[in-house]
């Protein structure tokens, strides 16, 4: 008895030591945290269709989403980093990469990215804004355009109008139009900071691409104060003429149903809003998508790119994680999923959006980002943060919601108030 | 040594040890939560004078962070409007709970339930106050749409959206929350005015307003500074209200100090810049405290050699 219950032991014992080992050659189990603001809707359900297939893989996916705008969940992350205990990945985008990975140490994705061959496929200009350094320490997810016009088709209908506004000039007509036929509001709008914004880049890119540019994205003394700009504002005060003024601080999307009812005619909106749009439960005909206007007849492509950042850990599980997730991520058939259901296009271009799964929307999205970046018109959005640093964007955002508010402001005064808040915030 | 003293002795230690749970019960939390608050407003002291962004850094920049947070439109138009906002705020919250105090002071039947209603305000968050206000104040489906409904549709109220008029819907807002605070602490106050001194202005033949004039109100004056000096510190530190009532807009026109704080560190990512807010904002509550403090002072000094 005594001599079998010790050999059993030593056996034991033995098999105890040899496991971790032998677990370790097959690969741990790959297990991943992530925090990202995507906490409903569309986002929601896409964000955890992707965690889906991380568990198919094999991988533990621990997501805490942080609901609000990003600024919040940065307020996490950056709780999370000066702890020590950064999550393996966190959504984070544009300029603010470069500024974040300065705090903390990041995975350098230079082998992955090599090996699924992703550099060939994506934007340059994206692409810079993900390997600061020179080294992908972060991938773009989806791509969105914050410049997308929406048309409500039963405000179209009132307007008599069937064709879609290339140029500013259009646009404008077709306001008057539908304001003739008995729109109430020819635009649909929120009232928050970046909807604002919006209404700004997307006029001064449309406009001019070159003048965005130099002076929005290279903050130019002389073309923020140039012309172009003082256009721009102009156009602006149109639109906000155009907007219900009682829209206060309330969320654009309050407004979509009285949109779709063409009570409403107008949105200059991201991309998404066709991912809420469908699950407000409207449909794909109750309205068009097209590019935003612009005046050179090209499209213009405000980008707007979602990404996943990484963060170092020396976790076994979690470092297989992020090469899981990393894979994932750049794996077109993960991106087509992940677009599909928040209405955004892929970062991949040799994606084939002439499937049942993807809108008219989307496909003349993917277009005009071909086209846009061929005649190197996609620039990158201001509002949404992809442009500038987030304490430069709040200063230069100040500037275009007082403008869109007050409408004693005129054109000239907010161009100086322009250029003085970039003084200011440099 | 003689028996007593030294029995006096252990005795004197004995209570000593007897009341070791109510000195640890009073100090212990009181140190922590002193040293606690004491900390952090040194520790955003220090950050105020680094070149701090995203996370705090050391360094030194000296008054930098300062002088370019009051060049901002921002610190300007929140410093505006807190003065609009204090002075409005705290003198109609004043008033509408003193009104409401000698109203109620009146041994009028069913008060319990009166001032009840008029406390209950108080119960609710702020956030709630807001939101609620929002929808109340919105011309497109609030009061004025109302008004406009049951036929006078030349009726405007449109404060909420106008960007002149904004800060005064905030100040509505407050004022409907907490002057039934103003009222609970005047009310206690009215009762507590000596009964032989309305006795004696009775027999004197003052009628009821000159007896509130003169007797009654003169001697509320110490509760009214109380009143002022809470409702005051209030209104610096307001920032639910705001965010959930106009979210700061229309545009920037609403800004308070404390959403300028939250803004810049939080939002903006500039930690230093927010923390020199949060600074000014300390130096505006010392000048409303400051005084108070050495009022009530020489006040206690006053009655003690009276």
């Amino acid at each position: 008895m005594n001599k079998i219950s010790r050999r059993a032991m030593l056996a034991g014992t033995a098999g105890l030591m040899t496991a971790p080992r032998l677990s370790s050659a097959q690969g741990v189990k790959p297990r991943l945290t992530v925090i990202s603001q995507w906490s409903a809707g569309s986002d929601g359900a896409a964000i955890t269709a992707l965690g889906k297939k991380f568990e198919e893989k094999g991988g533990t996916w621990q997501h805490s989403p942080v609901p609000g705008f990003t600024t919040e969940m940065m307020n996490k992350l950056r709780a999370q980093i000066m702890a020590g205990d950064p999550p393996a990945c966190s959504q984070l985008k544009g300029p603010e990469i470069a500024a974040w990975s300065k705090i903390a140490a990041t995975v350098n994705l230079d082998a992955l990215v090599a090996a699924a061959g992703y550099e060939k496929v994506v934007a340059p200009d994206l692409a810079r804004l993900h390997k600061p350094g020179g080294k992908w320490i972060s991938l773009p997810l989806q791509i969105y355009s914050t410049n997308m016009l929406f048309l409500s088709k039963r405000a179209m209908d009132k307007a008599k109008a069937d064709r879609i506004p290339v140029t500013w000039a259009e646009f404008n007509a077709l306001a008057e139009k539908m304001k003739a036929g008995g729109v109430t509001y020819p635009i649909a709008n929120g009232g928050t900071r970046p909807d604002d914004g919006q209404k700004f880049e997307a006029a001064l890119a449309g406009i001019s691409p070159a003048a965005y540019r130099a002076g929005i994205m290279a903050l130019d003394e002389k073309a923020l104060k140039g012309p172009e700009v003082k256009a721009a504002f102009a156009q602006v005060r149109s639109i906000a003429d155009w907007m219900d003024p009682n829209t206060a601080a309330q969320h654009y999307s309050i407004n979509l149903p009285r949109f779709v009812a063409g009570d409403m005619g107008m949105m200059i909106q991201g991309g998404w809003a066709q991912g809420v749009l469908l699950n407000a439960g409207f449909k794909l005909d109750d309205f068009i998508i097209a590019p935003g206007p612009s005046d050179n007849g090209k499209p213009v492509f405000l980008l707007n790119a979602d990404a996943f950042i990484f963060w170092q850990r020396k976790e076994p599980d979690l470092q297989a994680g992020q090469t899981l997730m990393a894979e994932l991520v750049m794996d077109p058939v993960i991106q087509t999923m992940y677009s599909q259901i928040t209405g955004s296009i892929p970062v991949r271009t040799d994606v084939d959006l002439s499937g049942a799964g993807w809108s008219d929307g989307q496909r003349r999205t993917a277009a005009a980002l071909k086209e846009a970046v061929a005649a190197n018109q996609a620039v990158l959005s201001l509002a949404h943060n992809m442009a500038q640093e987030n304490g430069m964007t709040a200063a230069m955002i100040d500037v275009f919601t007082e403008y869109v508010k007050n409408k004693a402001i005129t054109p000239d005064q907010a161009v100086a108030r322009l250029s003085n808040a970039v003084e200011g915030a440099r | 040594m003689p028996a007593a003293a030294r029995n006096g002795q252990r005795r004197l230690a004995l209570d000593q040890l007897r009341r070791l749970p109510e000195f640890l019960i009073i100090w212990v939390p009181l140190l922590l939560s002193a040293g606690h608050l004491i900390a952090f407003a040194l520790w955003t002291i220090w950050v105020s004078f680094t070149p701090s962004t995203l996370v705090p850094v050391s360094g030194w920049v000296g008054l930098r962070n300062y002088t370019a947070m009051m060049a901002t439109r921002n610190w300007q138009i929140a410093f505006d409007n807190l003065l609009l906002f204090g002075c409005g705020f705290v003198l109609l919250s004043v008033l509408t709970g003193l009104g409401l105090a000698i109203l109620l002071d009146q041994r009028i039947r069913g008060e319990n339930v009166l001032r009840s209603i008029f406390l209950y305000p108080l119960a609710v968050s702020f956030v709630v106050t807001g939101t609620v206000w929002s929808w109340l104040l919105n011309p497109g489906i609030g009061i004025q749409k109302l008004v406009n409904g049951l036929g006078w549709t030349s009726f405007r109220f449109d404060w909420l959206i106008d960007r002149e008029m904004a800060i005064w819907t905030i100040v509505i807002a407050a004022v409907w929350q907490s002057s039934g605070f103003a009222m609970a602490l005047f009310l206690a106050g009215l009762r507590s005015v000596d009964a032989d001194l309305i006795k004696a202005a009775q027999i004197d033949g003052a009628g009821p307003v000159r007896m509130y004039r003169r007797v009654i109100l003169p001697a509320l004056w110490p509760i009214t500074v109380t009143v002022v000096v809470i409702q005051l510190q209030f209104a610096i530190t307001t920032f639910d209200l705001v965010r959930a009532l106009t979210g700061g807009g229309p545009g920037i026109a609403t800004q308070l100090p404390a959403l300028v704080v939250y803004d810049f560190m939080f939002q903006r990512g500039l930690l230093a810049r927010g923390a020199a807010a949060a600074v000014l904002m300390l130096l505006i509550l010392l000048a409303v405290l400051l005084p108070y403090a050495a009022w009530r002072y020489l006040q206690r000094r006053q009655s003690a050699h009276a």
